[in-house]
């Protein structure tokens, strides 16, 4: 029977609806359907704020398989590209259903998923979208065999309302594929797993009661990048104790390879599940309890804190507050100790604030790293030279931030509020500048928390915080001591004009770090952008004050604003952002390589041995590590003379390649310094302060060896 | 009859653990083999001392072997290397019944169809070149030096994908250590992960 023009006008109607919300694509081989592909939510609209998840259902025809992210040895891992609209934005990786492992003739081992896979990818929408309906797109690419391998793709789309409240969605299917993913390596009380090296190969070795109950205990292997590795074999089972050999071809100085352990009643049962085995820590044997480990660190923690206040690049800063300190020596009581309060606050509300982004972009699977993640972006750096150079004008007495008859007199209740609130910047800008000197005992305790829990971050950033407000805290509860300082009067003037020129310097070393990520073209156009900054500074001081006429302060105001987003837009926006990073190998001097992965595998491969020094611009320890004791001549020669190739890995710009290497290493920034003796056994890694005399030692230990060999 | 199958249980156990360590690495001597070609003539490794032989596990059907062959990429290697002395050897050890494995004509076919430049294409249906290779992978690469030495086993190029366009956008392995053998310096990367489809072996 033919259907009238209005049913299949309904008809077409009802396709075209049906096809936003998530339609399903098939791929067809020789006429067979082989695979059917689809995007699916667990909402029925999205929330602003509130993250949902969207997966990628794969049907595969009876006996066609696709594959696991580590595939094995054949066979390749599907592929999800995300087309998110603005407002949307993923959250970590692709999550993986645990896969099964199949066994073909020849000893080929593969992991896939037969019949059907679902892998899921947390979003987070933003928290305000205007569309009403937003659609997500994704490209999915896989390799589905049988027999024989076709691959396969499609563009996939699914639209999803906006809305204030929304319901779950698939719930069935998304509870049956969570259920099928890997958890986080549990505590130590439940299982520990030892990685060691035999000849050509890893050893490891899970101590579990829980595996106990399983029959079928397996590790399937996530094998880095480049890395060649044999099957894992099972090798002895003892109650509470499993322990399997990995063959591993390359690279020698593989020491444990990620992976997950999978334990079920037989191996592929549906009631499979797995511990995810990250990488291990390097750190030194576990000669403390953890807690104690803990304990110990957080100490370190503090000492680092209360050394960040010598370091240069905060001394500035700390150097206005007791001057402040000498001025409030007058005052009441009361007063000295909100102040100093104050101040203390702010160097807490700035740790915190870090330590909450940080434990953020961890959970959210992103690159993390310390003194770097703020001083490899060139944007943040040149905020920070802005401020430097407005606050040394004002000590200049270039302008007036508050007015010095109301100050002076400090009588009303709102201006003292006002001074909190300036002793609270004052704190958090001291912070602000300490970053990039990551004191050794800092590095150490920070290295050490980024392989914690959230709260054990947090607890570290606090415990610095403690240690760095620690003298003011202690001059406000103390302030009989006060006393000791000299008297207010005309010295004070010229004090804060001579820590103007401190600031200035400050600048001087801020204005480098941007040279070394720009080149001289960035440099200059963040300076002309400087000046101007100047200019309007000192229009503030002249025509924008209290006294000044309304109609003379209106035009300043305008004159201002045009001013800065004129050469912000100009000198910024188009000249400075267009500015190319600074090429690496122009900054390195004298025998020493740029370091690239690749360079150093194949130097290694070779057994030479390599010096790997990790750097930054606008690392001051760095600096002083490779003017005192790296260049100095009788270390060179002693480089030369046991053929160490030495290579730098400059971190100015925070390069991934070399982020992933420093996290390797449980480093959360740079200096690292890392000798590999060019054979199979472990780097050797340095103290983050360089002396002559430890080189010079762990050098002549890597000839002793050689020769011994 | 039961002690029969124990027996063979055990022999066929052994045999599986020989095979998985079997493979012999880098720098060891490659093992001899003799093959037959699409015409029914022989070659054996040992013939061709004195020259860099590459080997080259071959299958029609997987894509990956298709992304190099359907783009010309493989033609072109061999065209250029077989003229500069190397002698090339493509293997099909695809077993009987299994998509991959040809006969005589089809090989043939294939060579003449996809103009192809090898030496010689060799057929292995009882897999046991690649077993003794531990070849698992079509394409797997490996390069033989003039003194029977293995130099190279691995991918052809850096990009696991089977999509032609990523070619030249990848570092092609086979090519940089036949250069670097032939200038008679080290090979920089002797060992890499071979990527593709698997061999399809004879199921026992």
């Amino acid at each position: 029977m033919k259907p009238a023009p209005g049913s299949v006008f309904r008809l077409a109607i009802c396709l075209s609806i049906l096809g936003f919300l998530g339609r399903a694509e098939a791929q067809v081989y020789q006429g067979k359907e082989l695979v059917k592909a689809e995007l699916l939510a667990d909402t029925n609209a999205i929330v602003p704020g509130k993250n949902f998840t969207v997966g990628l259902l794969l049907r595969m025809a009876p006996g066609w398989h696709t594959y696991w992210k580590a595939p094995g040895d054949a066979g390749l891992p599907t592929e999800l590209k995300w087309n998110l609209p603005p407002g949307l934005r993923t959250i970590g990786g692709l999550q993986w259903p645990i896969p099964l492992k199949t066994n073909d003739p020849g000893d080929i081992q593969t992991y896939g998923y037969e019949d059907e896979v679902f892998l899921t990818q947390e979003i987070r929408p933003g928290a305000k979208i205007d569309d009403s309906r937003l659609t997500l797109s994704a490209e999915a690419n896989w390799l589905v065999c049988e027999k024989i391998c076709i691959p396969g793709s499609a563009n996939l789309q699914m639209e999803l309302p906006v809305s204030t409240t929304s319901a779950s969605a698939n719930a069935e299917l998304f509870a049956r594929y969570r259920q099928l993913l890997a958890q986080n390596w549990p505590d130590s009380k439940t299982a520990t797993a030892n990685w060691s090296r035999a000849n050509s190969e890893l050893r490891l070795k899970v101590t579990s009661a829980t595996l106990s109950k399983y029959p079928a205990v397996d590790f399937y292997p996530i094998p880095p990048e480049n890395a060649i590795i044999g099957h894992p074999q099972i090798g002895a089972r003892a109650p509470g104790e499993v322990s399997f050999r990995i063959p591993v071809e390359s690279p020698k100085t593989l020491s444990a390879i990620p992976g997950l352990l999978v334990f079920a009643e037989r191996p592929n049962g549906t009631d499979r599940a797995a511990w995810e085995l990250e990488l291990p820590t390097v750190a030194p044997p576990r000669v403390l309890g953890h807690a104690r480990r803990v304990i110990s660190f957080l100490f370190f923690g503090f000492i680092g804190g209360f050394i960040l206040n010598l370091m240069p690049c905060v001394l500035p800063v700390i150097s206005l507050k007791i001057f402040g300190f000498i001025q409030q020596a007058g005052q009441s009581r009361q007063k000295i100790l909100r102040s100093g309060v104050a101040f203390a606050a702010g160097i807490f509300a700035w740790f915190t604030a870090l330590a909450l982004v940080l434990i953020g972009l961890k959970i959210a699977g992103r690159d993390v790293t310390w003194g770097g993640f703020q001083f490899t972006n060139p944007y943040f750096v040149l905020l920070l030279s802005v401020i430097v150079l407005v606050f040394a004008l004002n000590l200049f007495g270039v302008f007036e931030i508050a007015l010095p008859q109301r100050l002076s007199r400090g009588l009303l209740a709102s201006s003292e509020r006002k001074d909190d609130l300036g002793s609270f910047f004052q704190g958090m800008f001291a912070t602000v500048l300490a970053t990039p000197c990551t004191a050794p005992f800092l590095g150490t305790a920070l290295g050490f928390a980024f392989t914690q829990s959230p709260a054990v971050i947090l607890s570290m950033f606090l415990v610095i915080a403690a240690g760095m407000s620690a003298p003011y805290l202690l001059l406000c509860a103390q302030p009989a001591w006060l006393r000791f300082l000299p008297q207010p009067g005309r010295w004070m003037l010229r004090l804060k004009e001579v820590m103007g020129f401190l600031l200035l310097a400050t600048l001087l070393f801020l204005l480098y770090v941007l040279g070394a990520q720009r080149g001289v073209a960035g440099l200059i156009w963040a300076s002309c952008f400087l000046l101007i900054v100047s200019v309007v500074c000192w229009m503030k001081g002249a025509f924008l004050t209290p006294g000044a006429p309304a109609k003379t302060r209106l035009i300043a105001a305008i004159t201002m604003s045009i001013l800065l987003v004129l050469s912000g837009v100009y000198f910024i926006d188009k000249q400075f952002r267009a500015t190319r990073y600074a090429a690496k190998e122009v900054r390195l001097q004298g025998d020493w390589q740029a370091f690239t992965p690749e360079r150093l595998q194949a130097e290694l491969n070779q057994h030479h041995p390599v010096f790997v020094d990790f750097t930054a611009a606008w690392c001051l320890t760095c600096k002083f590590n490779e003017q005192s004791v790296l260049e100095n001549p009788v270390v060179r020669a002693a480089f030369q003379r046991h053929g160490v190739t030495k290579m730098k890995a400059d971190w100015t710009n925070g390069d991934p390649q070399i982020t992933k290497l420093l996290q390797q290493f449980r480093r959360p920034g740079v200096p690292l310094y890392v000798l590999y003796s060019g054979r199979s056994d472990k780097p050797i890694v340095f103290p983050e302060l360089l002396t002559k005399g430890i080189v010079l030692e762990k050098l002549e230990t890597l000839s002793a060896s050689v020769v011994a060999k | 009859m039961k002690t029969k199958s124990i027996l063979t249980l055990i022999a066929s156990l052994a045999v599986a653990t020989l095979w998985a360590i079997d493979v012999p690495p880098v720098g060891s001597n490659a093992p001899d083999f003799s093959l037959t070609d699409a015409v029914g003539k022989t070659h054996s490794l040992s013939q061709y001392k004195g020259k860099y032989v590459v080997l080259e596990w071959f299958n029609p059907e997987c894509p990956f072997v298709k992304k190099h062959y359907g783009s010309g990429n493989m033609q072109k290697l061999q065209e250029e290397y077989t003229g500069k002395g190397v002698v090339w050897l493509t293997i099909d050890s695809n077993a009987p019944d299994t998509e991959g494995n040809i006969t005589p004509e089809q090989a043939q076919k294939i060579m003449s169809g996809w103009k192809t430049h090898q030496t010689a294409l060799l057929l292995d249906p009882e897999s046991k070149v690649a077993r003794s290779y531990g070849a698992k992978n079509t394409p797997n690469m490996v390069i033989i030096s003039p003194e029977g030495k293995i130099v190279y086993e691995g991918a052809i190029d850096s990009k696991p994908t089977p999509n032609p366009n990523d070619i030249p956008n990848s570092t092609n392995y086979v090519k940089a250590a036949l250069d670097e053998s032939l200038a008679g310096r080290p090979i920089s990367n002797a060992q890499t992960k071979p990527y593709g489809c698997s061999v399809k072996y004879k199921s026992s």
